[in-house]
């Protein structure tokens, strides 16, 4: 199969490791997984992220539609607003997390999971009857970059035409960087504080205002030691904050009450998908649970691995790695809600060892220390 | 290119990228260049335990970066008599000197003469690397 590439390939190509994710040719890392981590939480990273999906969804409808199809609550924003959210199916399985960025009062830009682009595009196409909306993708015309780390504003700063500095979390600015029209998000996936920035006119067959951002970018960041990151540490960095990754942590069996995602779920906003079947979860409540777990001792856990408490088998890990940060295994784990306590001493079953962990907050760090809370 | 990697005369090897040395009637085990550049940046190895009894190409641990995993097999069969016990805190070893300080285990081989007729020389494990990257 042909692997699809992002505007900026020519520079993976030359200057990173390549792999194959969700059908695109991405970079896995360019100088080392750990290094790229690092230099996020401790100063600034950029990331190539074209490869994760930009659809327009707008018309006289298009709100009361977005409401209908996601489970948090798209009224509450305003102009250049964006929401963390669940499209979900009508057992409450989640088709796709994902955000929604109000652009104006009737339209809005949706952003689909690499490996879900056309699924979540048939998905909206297929309840759009009755609906005054239109549903367009511009993933191949809009590149996209992450720009992350306690720094990031520092480094947009330099190449903005406008000071991001009073941009609120989840809030958006239009700004032009090297001449390229930008849409900021202060939104990412690393925990970090950060912009996730749109390159409006950036197509695959026209791809150099997405160089220009990216470039200028690499340039101004260089005194705070920025290091283009690829999707190595993109996924370390998520796994820390305990942010899921759509395939491996959620998929369309499970649904954001068992993701502990309760805070995307806003049940009281009226009717839409997948909200029956969480009302009678709710209310039965969930079996199972998804839970951070920290290893106490040596080992790193890795999908798959089988979660004991003494004798019974209480669940299964869904991501795990070594933390750079913090220098132990850690892993995200669904397991029997009974169980899902914090401090709670569990194991985990790493090949033909059983290694002691504990079941511990999300995110992972220290939040005085690290992430976009930090002091 | 094979030519990119360091592969040592003296050294016998596993199609699956361990060396074995031959030292007097020990035999020395590891990963090869190759292989600790294609895991990077190893972060953990599970050593095997010391005093277990393995057969040639049994699976005795695992060496892992920040996203792969892979297992380590043992070239020829024998006891375990010894593990580097550095590697606990010091994985990077494997990639720094995947030849010297980055060994992982010495085992008193039971069939050594045989099996070695097994493994590679440096010559063939150089025609085989280049055979994967066509």
């Amino acid at each position: 199969m042909q692997l699809r590439r992002t505007q900026l390939y020519e520079f993976h190509k030359k200057h990173a490791k390549l792999t194959a994710f969700s059908g695109f040719e991405m970079p896995l890392w360019y100088k080392g997984i750990i290094e790229e981590h690092m230099a996020v939480r401790n100063s600034v990273g950029i990331f190539d992220i074209s490869h994760m999906g930009r659809v327009i969804i707008e018309g006289e409808d298009a709100e009361k539609f977005l409401n209908y199809l996601t489970s948090n609550d798209v009224s509450r924003l305003k102009t250049l607003q964006a929401q963390y959210t669940t499209i979900l199916n009508e057992h409450g399985g989640i088709v796709d997390d994902t955000i929604i960025c109000r652009l104006e009062e009737d339209r809005f830009l949706q952003v689909p999971n690499a490996a879900n682009r056309e699924k979540d595009v048939d998905w909206f196409n297929r309840h759009s009857g009755g609906f005054q909306v239109s549903i367009r993708d511009v993933s191949d015309e809009v590149a996209m970059l992450a720009v992350q780390g306690p720094k990031a504003v520092d480094v947009l700063n330099q190449v903005s035409n406008v000071d991001v500095s009073g941009v609120r979390r989840f809030s958006g600015v239009w700004l032009e960087i090297a001449g390229a029209r930008v849409l900021a998000t202060r939104t990412g996936y690393t925990g970090e504080d950060g912009f996730e920035l749109y390159i409006w006119d950036a197509s695959l067959s026209e791809p150099k205002p997405a160089y220009d951002v990216w470039n200028s970018l690499l340039e101004a960041g260089r005194r705070f030691g920025i290091e283009p990151c690829g999707l190595g540490a993109r996924d370390t960095l998520r796994l820390e904050a305990g942010m899921c990754l759509y395939g491996n942590d959620i998929d369309d069996d499970t649904t954001p009450l068992e993701a502990n995602l309760g805070f995307v779920v806003k049940l009281d906003k009226g009717e839409f998908i997948g909200r029956e079947a969480l009302l009678r979860q709710k209310e039965e409540g969930v079996k199972r649970l998804r839970v951070g777990i920290k290893l106490l001792e040596r080992g790193i856990p890795r999908p798959h691995h089988e979660v004991w408490s003494d004798d019974k088998k209480i669940g299964v890990v869904t991501s795990g790695t070594m933390s750079p940060l913090l220098r132990c295994g850690i892993a995200m784990a669904y397991v029997d809600s009974s169980y899902a306590e914090y401090g709670r001493k569990v194991y985990v079953q790493i090949r033909k060892r059983r290694v002691l962990g504990e079941i511990v907050k999300f995110p992972f760090y220290d939040t005085t220390k690290y992430g976009y809370r930090r002091a | 290119m094979s030519e990119d990697y360091e592969i040592p005369e003296n050294l016998y090897y596993t199609k699956e990228h361990e060396w074995a040395r031959v030292e007097d009637d020990v035999v020395v085990m590891g990963i090869t260049d190759y292989a600790q550049t294609q895991l990077h940046e190893v972060v953990y190895v599970e050593l095997p335990e010391v005093g277990s009894e393995v057969e040639q190409m049994e699976a005795i641990g695992t060496v892992e970066s920040v996203k792969a995993v892979s297992e380590i097999y043992t070239p020829v069969s024998g006891r375990i008599i010894e593990v580097n016990r550095t590697l606990e805190d010091r994985p990077e070893l494997v990639n720094v000197d995947p030849y010297g300080e980055g060994w992982i285990a010495k085992i008193q081989p039971t069939n050594l003469k045989e099996e070695l007729k097994s493994l590679m020389t440096a010559a063939e494990y150089a025609d085989y690397l280049r055979t994967l990257e066509e």
